[in-house]
Order: structure tokens, then C-alpha cells, then sequence
């Protein structure tokens, strides 16, 4: 309850600073929360960006692809390296050194490769969600206990039954857990390929709207913008406990 | 009840209440006992009857509600390790240390100089059956080693009072009856003075000069036993086979309304 | 030996295809043109590389000085972790790079952004690491130097600090991967040095070999950094086993 209170002053405290700070501040630079509200206004009755919907979309559907794509190929990578000593032994190690590197190295190439359009952000958008659901398969499988797999063979249970009935349940956890880091890499992924470049979607609202000083229009894109980043995660955090709670 | 003149210790009519999420709990209620240099004396009793709680006020680490306690005539306000040194159920080693640096902890606390005690600690590794294990970390002992450790880090403080809280709970039944059996040894060449807190007849009868059984919640003290046998103590004995099984009814009653309250 | 043969066995694969012209070179160009293009941009993206090395450094150290000592205020005190965790975890979640833009505008071009945007990369992984080391210590450990008359210094400096040490370090290991990161995309995005300004301009050049030689090279000082603080994790972690 007090905790409650100190959380919901502190942030009206921000809020407050930030009014003062952005009336005093050069209007070019800052924008108090004052100002932001009429520009979200404008941005959601689509005066200022009548683009928006379709830019929404675009972005929204990358991010949609991207995942897609990094579900499919993570879960494949994974089981592939997990069963199969010999290839677990020759990549894992390599897919866990990637992870020393910052994944930003890769984006001119595929910058390079794909051009400025939505399949460079795509293939961005995947390549930051396929490394924690391929980990997270890896790390699940070694989770198995082999004396379950043991006892479930001994009473005749075939490869599938072994697989859905032993395998899954043991590794459902760290599985959901991986797929939701990977959600929100994914979704990472695309607005950092849209803003670092891009014809169309939210980054190039966004880039746009900074171009041009419009720092209202800005604040208000960002804000519409961090709503699909808050809004997966709450779906991924729902389908969690869903899982967590068939586990249990 | 006031303490008997020139006790080394002395518990006048102490209370304690904790406040949890599901109302206030009794822990403590009128508690008097007073212990004289020397002496080893055990609490035992049901769980949850607060003795670790006596012996956290004993140590200076929870203040009693009500009543006072007294060490050397002076009431306890907080840790004394120049008086006082306590032993942990869970022996509470410092990972990052090793064996012997883990003995030497009091004593740098207290700015003692490195070679200083070093040599103390070192000096104690023998008695302790340590020797050979100085630069071990603590998971690279056994759990009788442990403990033996950080009873070694107690001693080495070298206090007149050790307050021991279920040292070798954590330990299995074979080591534990051998850690006994140490332990006796060091308190006989010591000579300091013990309150052990446990759960095992064999021990409070094994060891204590003195025990003293505690009821249920709220704790109270129940019964006070005095043992006088020769040490070392043969367990088999007619005196202590019937000392077991007076101590045990006295327990047993406690125990089951322990069980039943919660 | 396994995952050498590997590499070796997918490079000759890659030279192959790239000679026979299976892909296109223009776009995945052979390893050994890789090779050569390193040599040839060597220069440029040595000293490139020292500019993102020196900003990612100062990063560091700012990510590493906050994020431990905030971590173990926040850690110590129950009331501040409650108030502030969820902030925190929603920080360190949110895509930074949206931000990025009024970065630049405030701090212009240059240094100053990239050293801020690293900082603010780095310093959320060390800062919720730190600060659930400092509230996860075993309590025994300050019980037992509380009755051994340790003063809150002392409990500082002779157990909770020794005891975090572990997660200081994880958090330092992620933390460096994050202030590169953070450098390299203000590069890229509004760079006028650096590597990330280097690889920039390659790849709108479609200069890929050369692309493929400083992101190669890139990499490999990431990993050899990452590496040499596993080391250092080694050496200050023995009793760890």
C-alpha cells in the first residue's frame, strides 16, 4: 500500500519534474507532458501522421514475421543441437560465443543484403529472437531427467509419447521463458532496423518527426510505439502463466 | 524468581512476542534461568519453543519485550564478542574464505594484526582436527568440518561464554555423536561456559552439567535437571538409562501439545 | 578439435560456393576476399575501432561505478528495491533506440551521445544483478558477524561486497557486450567516427567485403574481451569451485 503510494508519487514527481524542465527548456529540444498530450491527440485522430495506421501495421507485421520466423527456426536449431550430441557439442559452444557479441554488428549486412525495405528489419527482428528460444530449447533439454525418459521407455512408451508426455512437461518452463525473452528481442530487433533506417513503419515516423524538430509529434510516436512493445509482453506474460499454470 | 548471586549469566523474567502476518506469536513468556561460570547447560524442548530465540537475546541479537538478562552483571544491549561468541545451526562459513581465514574472522573484526591472528588460528587448526585443511574453502569440507570451523571461529575470540544452537543438527547421527564426544573435550580443557541449545537426549545427557527442559509455546522453562555423573559418561549406565527416560516423558508431553497447536 | 573442423569445414564450403558463383559475390563475397579486403581497410578500421573502443570504455567504467553502488543502495534498502524495481525492470525491457533520437539532439554528434547511450545500455543488466545479489546474501553470514561485533562498515566491506562479487562480475561480462552495443549504434545512427560509422558506410557503399572484415573484426575483440573477463571471473572466483 505504502509501496503503492511511494511508486505513484515518484513517477508524478518525474512527470512534474519533467513539465517544469520542458516549459523552461528550448521547445525544439523539450517538450513538457502538457504539450505531449495535444500532440497524441493529433497523432491518434491521424491529423498530424494520417500514415499512422498504415505504419502500425507495417511494423506490427514485422515484428509478427520476424517472430514467426525465429520460433520456427529456434525451435528446430535447438532440437536438432539438443538431441544430437555430436552436433550440440560442435555448435552450442559457437551459439553461446555469439552471444559475447553485440548482435548490432550484424545489422549492415543485412542492411547490405535486404536493402532499406521491411526485410532487412525482418531479418534483424529474427536473428535477436532466434538465439534465446535456440538456447532456451538447449537449455531445456539438458533439464530432462534421463530417469524419467528411462521409466516412460521401460513401460513402452514410443519416440512421440516420450517427447510430448516426458520431454515437454519438464522442459515447458524454461521453454515459455525462452520464447518470451525472444518475443521481446524480436520485437527490439525491428524498431532498432526501422530507426536505424528505414522507408516506412514507425521508425521512419519517428525519424521523420526528429528530422524535422517536430518533438511533440515525436514524444507522441514514441509513446505509441513503446504501446506495442508493453502490449506483446503483456500477451507473452499471459500465455506464461497460462503455461506455467498446466505445468502445475 | 531473582538470579542466584554471582551467576555468570542471568535471565530475570524475560518475554518475547513477534508480530507475524497471521496475528502475534508468543516465543517467549516469563523466562528465568541463571547459569554459572563453568557450567554446560542445555535447553531442550519441542520445536518452536523459542530457544533460539533465548539464545539470540543471550548473544545480544533480538531484545527482549519484558524482563532482562544479564552477562558478568551487565544487561546485554547488543553483540559483546569480547563476552560472548554464538554457533549457528547452519555453520554460516564465508565461502570466499578459506578454513583458517574463516577462524581469523572475529578476530579482524576486532583489528587484531594479521600475523597475530594468523598464529592464533593456526594454533587452534590442531584441536579443531583441521590441520592440513587451513587453505581448503568451505566447499571443499565435509559438513563436520564445517561446523567444526566455525565452532573453531567462536573459539577463537576466545570469550568466556559460547552459545551453541543446534551446532550438529545439520549433521548425520554418526558424526554428530562423534562431534559430541569433541566437543566435551574442548569444554573440558576450556573450561568455558556453554548453553547449547538441541534437539537430542544424547546430547544434553552426553554433555550437560545441567538441562533445562522448556515447555511448549510460549516457551517457559519446564523442569531443571542437574548431572552430576564422572564424565566421560557411559551411556548405558542404570542412572542414565533412567535419567533418559525421565527426560524423555518430560519432553514427550511437550512435544505432543507442540504438535497439536499447530 | 570437433568445433574447429566445423568452421574450417564451413568456410571451404562458403569459398566454394562463392568461387562457382552459386551466391552472388557481389553480396556474400569468398572468405578469401574477406581476407583481403581486411588488409586493405586495416587502417581506417583500426583507428575506428580504437574511437569505439575508447568511448565504450568510459561507458564502462560509468555503467559499471553506478550500476554496482546504485545496486547494492537499492539492494540494501527494502524500501527503495520496492518502490524503484519495477521501474528499473521496465527500463532496462525498454528498447533504448527509441530514445536515441532526442539523444542526439540534445548531445549532438560526436562523443558525448555515444558515451551516454552506452552508459545507459550497460548499466541496467549490472544494476539488477547487483541489486539481487545484495538482497539474496545469506542472512547466516550477517548474523554471524553481527554477534561477532561487526560494524555496518564491516558488514560492508567484509561481507556484503566479498559476496556480490560474483554477481559484479556477470553483471560486468553482459554489461561490456551492452556498452559496445550502445556505442555502435550511435555510431551507426548518427556516427561520424567510429566503427559503427565505418560499417555504416560500407554496407551503403555495398562494399561487402570489407563489410565482412570489420564486422569480423568487430567481433572477434567482443569475444576477446568477453573472454578475457571470464578469465578475470576465473582468478577471483576460486572458492567458487
Amino acid at each position: 500500500m505504502k509501496v503503492t503510494v511511494l511508486r505513484l508519487a515518484l513517477l508524478a514527481a518525474l512527470l512534474a519534474a519533467w513539465e517544469l524542465a520542458g516549459r523552461a527548456a528550448n521547445p525544439l529540444l523539450a517538450v513538457p507532458p502538457s504539450a505531449v498530450l495535444p500532440a497524441l491527440r493529433d497523432l491518434l485522430l491521424l491529423r498530424s501522421y494520417p500514415r499512422l495506421p498504415a505504419s502500425l501495421c507495417l511494423t506490427v507485421r514485422e515484428i509478427g514475421v520476424a517472430y514467426a520466423l525465429a520460433v520456427a527456426a529456434g525451435l528446430g536449431c535447438g532440437f536438432a543441437l539438443g538431441m544430437n550430441r555430436l552436433l550440440g557439442r560442435a555448435w552450442g559452444p559457437m551459439i553461446a560465443a555469439l552471444y559475447a557479441v553485440p548482435a548490432v554488428v550484424w545489422y549492415p549486412s543485412l542492411m547490405l543484403f535486404f536493402g532499406l525495405d521491411a526485410a532487412s528489419k525482418i531479418a534483424f527482428g529474427f536473428l535477436l529472437g532466434f538465439f534465446p528460444i535456440t538456447l532456451a530449447v538447449l537449455a531445456g533439454v539438458r533439464q530432462v531427467n534421463p530417469q524419467l525418459v528411462l521409466v516412460a521407455r521401460a513401460y513402452g512408451a514410443g519416440v512421440v509419447t516420450v517427447f510430448f508426455r516426458v520431454m515437454l512437461p519438464s522442459m515447458l518452463f524454461t521453454l515459455v521463458g525462452g520464447l518470451r525473452t525472444g518475443l521481446a528481442l524480436s520485437v527490439i530487433g525491428v524498431v532498432v532496423g526501422e530507426i536505424l533506417g528505414a522507408k516506412d513503419g514507425m521508425g521512419a515516423l519517428i525519424n521523420h518527426a526528429y528530422g524535422l524538430l517536430r518533438t511533440g509529434d515525436y514524444v507522441a510516436l514514441v509513446l505509441v510505439t513503446l504501446a506495442i512493445v508493453v502490449g506483446s509482453d503483456v500477451l507473452a506474460s499471459l500465455l506464461e502463466r497460462r503455461a506455467k499454470a498446466w505445468t502445475e | 524468581m531473582t538470579a542466584a548471586g554471582g551467576a555468570l549469566i542471568a535471565i530475570e523474567s524475560v518475554a518475547k512476542r513477534y508480530v507475524t502476518s497471521s496475528g502475534p506469536v508468543d516465543a517467549l513468556d516469563d523466562i528465568s534461568l541463571s547459569v554459572a561460570e563453568g557450567e554446560f547447560c542445555t535447553l531442550i524442548g519441542p520445536s518452536g519453543c523459542g530457544k533460539s530465540t533465548l539464545l539470540g537475546m543471550l548473544g545480544g541479537l533480538v531484545m527482549p519485550d519484558r524482563g532482562r538478562l544479564l552477562v558478568a552483571g551487565a544487561p546485554v544491549t547488543g553483540p559483546d564478542p569480547r563476552r560472548v561468541a554464538t554457533v549457528f545451526q547452519d555453520a554460516g562459513l564465508f565461502p570466499w574464505r578459506t578454513a583458517l581465514e574463516n577462524v581469523e574472522f572475529g578476530l579482524e573484526l576486532q583489528g587484531v594484526s594479521a600475523e597475530r591472528r594468523r598464529r592464533t588460528a593456526s594454533e587452534l587448526l590442531g584441536p579443531l582436527g583441521l590441520r592440513g585443511f587451513a587453505e581448503r574453502y568451505p566447499r571443499e569440507l565435509s559438513g563436520g568440518m564445517k561446523q567444526r570451523v566455525a565452532i573453531g571461529r567462536a573459539l577463537a575470540i576466545d570469550t568466556k561464554i559460547l552459545l551453541m544452537d543446534e551446532p550438529f543438527g545439520a549433521l548425520d547421527e554418526q558424526t554428530r555423536v562423534l562431534m559430541g564426544e569433541w566437543l566435551l573435550d574442548i569444554w573440558r580443557r576450556t573450561r568455558k561456559t556453554v548453553i547449547f541449545v538441541t534437539h537430542s537426549l544424547h546430547e544434553a545427557l552426553f554433555l550437560s552439567t545441567r538441562v533445562a527442559v522448556m515447555t511448549a509455546r510460549p516457551g517457559r522453562i519446564k523442569s531443571v535437571l542437574e548431572l552430576t555423573m564422572e564424565y566421560p559418561r557411559s551411556m548405558e549406565s542404570p542412572e542414565m538409562v533412567a535419567l533418559r527416560a525421565k527426560l524423555w516423558s518430560e519432553i514427550r508431553e511437550e512435544s505432543l501439545r507442540a504438535m497439536q497447536s499447530t | 578439435m570437433l568445433q574447429l573442423a566445423t568452421v574450417l569445414a564451413g568456410l571451404a564450403a562458403w569459398e566454394l560456393a562463392a568461387r562457382s558463383a552459386w551466391v552472388d559475390p557481389l553480396f556474400i563475397p569468398a572468405p578469401s576476399a574477406v581476407a583481403r579486403a581486411l588488409a586493405a581497410i586495416s587502417g581506417p578500421a583500426l583507428a575506428g575501432l580504437a574511437d569505439t573502443l575508447a568511448k565504450t570504455a568510459a561507458a564502462y567504467v560509468l555503467s559499471v561505478v553506478l550500476g554496482v553502488s546504485a545496486g547494492v543502495a537499492v539492494g540494501s534498502v527494502r524500501l527503495l528495491r520496492d518502490v524503484l524495481s519495477p521501474y528499473v525492470i521496465a527500463l532496462y525491457g525498454m528498447p533504448k533506440i527509441l530514445v536515441l533520437p532526442w539523444i542526439v539532439l540534445l548531445l549532438g554528434y560526436g562523443t558525448a551521445p555515444a558515451v551516454f547511450y552506452g552508459t545507459l545500455h550497460g548499466l541496467f543488466p549490472i544494476l539488477v544483478l547487483v541489486t539481487g545479489a545484495v538482497r539474496d546474501v545469506d542472512r547466516t553470514l550477517v548474523t554471524v558477524a553481527r554477534s561477532l561485533g561487526a560494524t555496518p562498515w564491516q558488514l560492508y566491506w567484509k561481507v556484503l561486497l566479498p559476496a556480490i562479487v560474483p554477481s559484479v562480475l556477470a553483471g560486468m561480462r553482459l554489461g561490456i557486450v551492452f556498452c559496445l552495443l550502445g556505442v555502435l549504434v550511435v555510431e551507426m545512427f548518427a556516427g561520424v567516427r567510429g566503427m559503427g560509422y565505418v560499417m555504416g558506410s560500407l554496407a551503403n557503399g555495398f562494399q561487402a567485403p570489407e563489410l565482412f572484415a570489420a564486422t569480423a573484426l568487430v567481433s572477434a575483440t567482443s569475444i576477446a574481451i568477453v573472454l578475457g573477463l571470464d578469465q578475470l571471473n576465473e582468478r577471483l572466483s576460486r572458492w567458487r569451485g
